[in-house]
């Protein structure tokens, strides 16, 4: 609950300083996925994630983006993840925009503590222009009972030619109740330069044959300023093998 | 290039977040002594495969599989899954638990590795 506070203390400071960041770059939308600060040895995932906005500016609405992804733990700490990201943007079609990498660290065995902890580093390129960017995020996770509050908070570095070097910070919290394994209802929300989204999500587990699952997110995330789109729709994929 | 004031503002905002992230922490509980129990996998069965535990206490799990392929124990009850690898063993942190029966698997041979946390 005091951690609930604290977010809803984050949010609404926070929305003071967006109005010193009014104009919305382009297409812009922070919202993303709530990472866990978990890492398992021999796991190997395919993951495919798409997110479709609509807005009443018809420049930022029916836009879809996609993310594919493969990745795989190093060790019984370390995961990496390689994607591609494209975007679509209205009456054009999906075109490859950058390439990332994404390395998640478990930096604190799950129940030792009274929070869980963990690391997430990733660095994106643009294909076609001179951006890269650069972050890195503490990750957070503690269980209520039935209950996860899972925080992401973190810093970016962007820099490149055809872009002003400049730092910005993220965060993304998600609350979820572990109902079943095959679904928990949450609510998650979002925040950075120019985000202030929040709305509930449903996530769950299907089981295959051996160590084969299916995991799934789906959302739908709605704003709390005039620089987040009206709506947007995510949806998760995970096949983990 | 941000001014001097759009600086100041990205400084003042990641204080907040950091003071908060220190406040989130603050605000959770005291490690206390934690008692250490051990499960050991052997022909892909869990040895006990009936493990009781204290109520209101947080345990350590050491669990040590004695075979030569990796086993993942498992537990959406307990909110826990661990792979280890063949011939390692692993640490599963568990609890503080309300009383009651709590089953675990090995997801890797789950017709066969089975097992239950009796919290009592």
């Amino acid at each position: 609950m005091r951690a609930t506070i604290l977010v809803l203390q984050f949010v609404g400071l926070s929305g003071m300083s967006t109005m010193l960041f009014a104009d919305n770059p382009v297409h812009h939308n922070g919202v993303s996925k709530v990472y866990e600060p978990y890492v398992l040895p021999l796991e190997r995932e395919l993951e495919l994630r798409t997110y479709y906005q609509t807005d009443d500016d018809p420049n930022e609405s029916d836009i879809l983006r996609q993310r594919i992804g493969y990745g795989a733990s190093i060790n019984e700490k370390v995961f990496a993840e390689l994607y591609l990201n494209a975007m679509k943007l209205p009456g054009g079609s999906l075109r490859l925009e950058s390439y990332e990498l994404e390395g998640r660290i478990q930096l604190t065995e799950q129940g030792e503590y009274p929070a869980d902890w963990g690391l997430l580093i990733e660095l994106e390129r643009e294909r076609s222009e001179s951006i890269s960017e650069l972050a890195t995020a503490i990750l957070v996770s503690r269980q209520w009972g039935d209950w996860i509050g899972t925080l992401n908070v973190g810093v970016e570095y962007e820099f490149g030619s055809d872009v002003d070097n400049e730092f910005e910070t993220f965060l993304s919290a998600q609350w979820r109740l572990r109902y079943r394994e095959s679904l928990e209802p949450g609510v998650e929300f979002y925040a950075d330069e120019y985000t202030r989204g929040v709305g509930p999500v449903l996530t769950g587990l299907i089981r295959g044959q051996g160590n084969r699952k299916w995991h799934w997110e789906t959302g739908v995330i709605l704003p709390l300023n005039a620089t987040t789109p009206d709506v947007t729709y995510r949806l998760l994929v995970e096949f983990e093998f | 290039m941000r001014s001097p004031q759009q600086v100041a503002t990205i400084s003042s905002r990641i204080s907040r977040v950091t003071a908060m992230l220190m406040l989130f922490l603050i605000a959770t509980d005291v490690v206390a002594q934690t008692p250490e129990f051990e499960i050991e996998i052997r022909e892909h069965l869990f040895y006990p495969s009936e493990l009781r535990i204290p109520a209101g206490q947080k345990i350590k799990l050491i669990i040590r599989n004695l075979d030569a392929t990796p086993e993942e124990f498992e537990s959406y009850e307990l909110n826990r899954e661990k792979v280890i690898v063949g011939n390692s063993q692993g640490i599963v942190f568990i609890g503080p638990l309300k009383a009651g029966e709590y089953p675990f698997f090995g997801e890797f041979n789950p017709k066969t590795a089975q097992g239950k946390v009796i919290v009592e």
